[in-house]
């Protein structure tokens, strides 16, 4: 089994029971936008991989040319176009990608060795998805604990700094930002290393299992292989949760003011509840509602980040792949990332909006 | 309340990180971390045709012969001694030693081999990269093991350099197990097993690559270190800083330039400088105007200045060629340094004049060029030569940039552009590597000679291509090596007069290691790791200090 296969089974099966019993038990409104939401989601998938397939065709270059150079003679390159179906006619060659995509068998790969792309997928993925979730705890964690802080003293110079922060923070260049953790961190302080998953060394006592390396560590109790992989996770994750984090900030306060307006707020201060328990309890419960919706909207940036991120730290993730295949013109890898990207995004944002729903009750769809 | 938690808070993630960094690196005594912005297109010796995968078959893999790290000097490996060359040099017959394991124990006959490299034959042109097609099939006829140590070649023509092609990657003994007769397996799952010096032991895609030593392993390269870890980075800038911190020992190819400056000076980091066989050059099309004037040719050849291009663009670190066959190859001579004295306007002017032009009636050029494939530089020593052709007030350049997929078929092909930039990186070291690609039969687009279906090296356009034709082919099957050589440097000559390319510079190549990793004392140039002119990395030469 595919350390992908495992990750899906780990986080699929139980989502799938989720939602299958969200749906028989749900009311009809949210069951009826559920699955127009389900049903909208592949059309978009299928619009957004026709777009880059067509745009990938329509932009000058050969591949099997870019791969092979000077040295590749005419004849080589036929064949190698023949091999790979790049001289059947551009409709046939659509007619097989979508035929493809339905079967999530994405092809092999225009460029080096040829592989499965689902292969390769397989073995970035997690390295992905490694990344973006401490980022996306780490972006939210100082968010909302950064937002209602500087909304709980409002106009004072604590609010000015946060807010300052978060305005300078998602201003920053990713790659700049990356660039300065790694010199300040790694270089000059030498506290963290500035790339890889995990140390080489301890890497090759690591047995891989779902290449989610944190898990593989921890199941097989190997701690100082957990130890590198979180030292390695760090300054990654800084990179892309602390540049995510500005406009949690931002909206968190927003949110928080204007819930410590309310009346029931006014009403819990009138009874003496002690100040912190008003903002953190009662406020920012409320407050949260409109940070789950920014959560769905930000996973888009949080993929684009993460495409920086990992080149910038040589993490060997699908971010990182997408940016090698780019340049080398191969259209199968291309377009299965940007699939399996749009997918991710459809159904983070699909989840999103069931939680929502269940967190306030008044929302009707 | 709230600021004693945060207090606490942090001064517990404090004491984590301690912890953390404390056991989460692990200084390795003797193992030794190399890092590579390359990715591994294939470790099948049938089907690989790139310089990382090459170096990787080469450290884990023998051939008859070899090269001694350090020099081009060319010695027997798992051969007994140089091969026994028939009186018509179509059949080379080297005797094996007969002592050759693979790591696991298994032990390589001649018949074993013999049936490896057929596979190299027969399954070889269906692999994705398909270096069968260029290093083997236009030369080996039929390959034989007459007993357990000898192993015969019959070649379809006698070819001077066979030997340089027997010491290449495609010529390593590949396992029976693990490269199966019938396929290309580009990526075998690790471990898997070599007769050379190493073994891969791990392998995680893109991410790392474990080599250990070969236990049974005879040869006189034997491993010092423990482990060679390769690592792959996906960006330069992160292999040097990476380097500079310690995370890995020896940081190989590429660093571009600037890196290079800013390694030179870090203290702890040596930056050994290789000079190697990657050129640049500029092609010209012959069979298209205003290329087929060799007064034209003259007079671009007699404008450039490549010290300018070395020095305002790459701050000295690539070097002036004025040949196409680059210094330390056989018969390598400056030619066109002799020849045209560039810059040297004046002469550039009277060639131009003695076609036509003047400045009133102006000679113009399309020069074509990819943007990015041979660095962002290119554009800036492309717009350089530019001025200088200028400068002669006779030419006006048109130059162009395109994208790298559409400008090779298109320069290379021979119908669509005046002229352009090339880069050469040899397959084998030796001279014919430089000059036949460029001359024989459409010549990666001169079309010096026109290229014609089912010949070697094409028509010739003039006598002077003739000569050319001649000398070269005659150079290919030449054995005595003082004559070899004499033919190469006459070639030369009719080359620079033909100016069939215009030869520009030439890169080295850089390695950056730490101050605790050493070379071998007993073979040439430890002061880059024993890495010579043939760009040759052999792991076993390594050494890590406390």
């Amino acid at each position: 089994m595919s350390p992908l296969a495992i990750i899906f089974t780990i986080i699929g099966i139980p989502s799938l029971v989720l939602l299958i019993y969200i749906l028989i038990r749900g009311s009809t409104g949210l069951r009826r936008y559920i699955l127009t939401r389900i049903g909208l989601t592949l059309p978009m998938v299928f619009i957004l991989g026709s777009l880059v397939f067509f745009i990938m065709h329509i932009l000058p270059g050969d591949p099997v040319s870019s791969a092979l150079g000077p040295k590749g003679t005419p004849e080589m390159v036929e064949r190698i176009r023949e091999n790979l179906g790049l001289n059947k006619p551009l409709i046939a060659q659509y007619g097989d990608f979508l035929k493809n995509m339905i079967t999530l068998d994405f092809g092999n790969s225009l460029v080096g060795g040829h592989r499965p792309i689902i292969d390769e997928m397989s073995e970035r993925f997690p390295a992905t998805l490694e990344l973006v979730i401490p980022a996306s705890i780490l972006a939210l964690f100082i968010g909302v604990i950064g937002g209602t802080y500087a909304a709980a003293r409002r106009k004072t110079a604590r609010d000015y700094s946060l807010r300052l922060y978060s305005v300078i923070i998602y201003s920053l260049p990713i790659f700049w930002f990356g660039l300065m953790l790694q010199l300040l961190f790694g270089v000059v302080l030498k506290w963290l290393p500035i790339s890889g998953r995990i140390d080489p060394v301890i890497g090759t006592s690591l047995e891989h299992v779902t290449n989610l390396y944190f898990i593989d560590a921890l199941i097989s109790g190997n701690w100082s292989a957990l130890a590198s992989v979180i030292i390695h996770l760090v300054l990654p994750t800084f990179t892309l949760g602390l540049i995510l984090s500005g406009v949690f900030v931002r909206m968190t306060r927003i949110n928080v003011i204007e819930t410590l307006q309310a009346d029931y707020i006014a009403a819990a201060r009138a009874r003496g509840i002690r100040e912190h328990i008003v903002v953190y309890r009662h406020a920012l419960k409320n407050a949260m509602i409109p940070v789950i919706t920014l959560i769905g909207l930000q996973v888009a940036i949080l993929l684009a980040g993460a495409v920086l991120t990992e080149t910038i730290f040589s993490w060997p993730g699908m971010g990182s792949y997408l940016v090698l295949r780019i340049s080398s013109r191969d259209y199968t890898a291309v377009q299965s990332v940007i699939t399996m990207f749009a997918l991710l995004v459809a159904v983070i944002s699909l989840a999103v909006d069931i939680i929502y729903s269940l967190l306030d009750p008044r929302v009707r769809y | 309340m709230f600021k004693k938690s945060m207090y606490i808070i942090m001064g517990s993630l404090v004491i984590i990180s301690m912890l953390l960094t404390a056991c989460g690196t692990k200084t390795a005594e003797n193992q030794i971390i190399i890092g590579v912005t390359d990715q591994i297109a294939s470790l099948d010796p049938a089907d690989a045709y790139s310089t990382h995968d090459w170096e990787l078959i080469r450290n884990t893999g023998r051939t008859l012969l070899r090269w001694n790290p350090g020099t081009g000097d060319l010695v027997a490996d798992m051969a007994t001694g140089m091969p026994v060359i028939s009186d018509d040099g179509l059949t080379y017959t080297f005797t094996m030693k007969d002592d050759i394991k693979f790591a696991d124990g298994l032990k390589l006959t001649a018949p074993m081999f013999a049936g490896q490299l057929n596979r190299l034959l027969t399954i070889g042109p269906s692999c994705p990269n398909d270096v069968a097609d260029t290093l083997a099939i236009p030369y080996v006829e039929s390959i034989t093991a007459p007993d357990d140590t000898t192993i015969v070649f019959q070649l379809k023509s006698a070819v001077a350099y066979f030997p340089q092609l027997v010491a290449t990657a495609p010529y390593t003994p590949a396992h029976p197990d693990t490269f199966l007769a019938s396929e290309c397996v580009l990526f075998p799952t690790a471990p898997f097993y070599g007769v050379g010096s190493w073994f891969v032991s791990q392998f995680t895609q893109n991410e790392q690559l474990v080599l250990e030593p070969n236990k049974h392993y005879t040869g006189d390269l034997k491993p010092q270190a423990d482990k060679i870890i390769i690592r792959y980075f996906s960006d330069p800038q992160t292999m040097a800083l990476a380097v500079q911190n310690g995370e890995i020992d020896v940081a190989w190819r590429f660093l571009g330039p600037q890196l290079i400056t800013e390694l030179e000076s870090t203290d702890g980091l040596t930056v050994g400088t290789v000079d190697g066989g990657a050129i640049r050059f500029l092609v010209f099309n012959h069979d298209m105007p205003p290329m087929d004037d060799p007064n034209v040719l003259k007079a671009i050849a007699s404008s450039v200045d490549r010290d300018a291009i070395s020095d305002s663009v790459y701050s000295g670190t690539v070097n002036p060629l004025y040949s196409p066959n680059p210094p330390g190859f056989m018969g390598a001579t400056e030619v066109f340094d002799t020849m045209y004295q560039a810059p040297n306007l004046e002469a550039a002017k009277a060639f131009l004049a003695d076609s036509g032009y003047d400045e009133t009636n102006k000679c113009v050029l399309d020069l074509w060029y990819p943007p990015e494939h041979y660095g962002a530089e290119t554009s800036a020593w492309m717009e350089i030569i530019k001025q200088q052709l200028e400068a002669t007030g006779v030419f006006t350049v048109n130059l162009t940039a395109q994208e790298w997929s559409t400008y090779v078929p298109a320069l290379t092909g021979g119908n669509s552009y005046q002229g352009g930039v090339l880069g050469w990186f040899f397959d084998y070291p030796d001279a014919s590597n430089y000059l036949d690609p460029f001359v024989y039969n459409g010549g990666m687009g001169t079309d010096v000679a026109l290229a014609a279906d089912g010949s070697t090296f094409g028509v010739a356009i003039n006598d002077k291509a003739q000569l050319l034709l001649d000398l070269l082919s005659a150079a290919d099957v030449e054995t005595d090596m003082a004559k070899r050589e004499a033919l190469y440097v006459q070639a030369q000559e009719v080359y620079a007069d033909l100016v069939v390319t215009l030869p520009l510079f030439f890169q080295a190549e850089h390695i950056t290691y730490r101050s605790n990793i050493r070379g071998s004392s007993d073979f040439g140039s430890p002061e880059t790791l024993n890495i010579g002119g043939n760009v040759e990395f052999t792991y076993s030469m390594l050494t890590k200090e406390p």
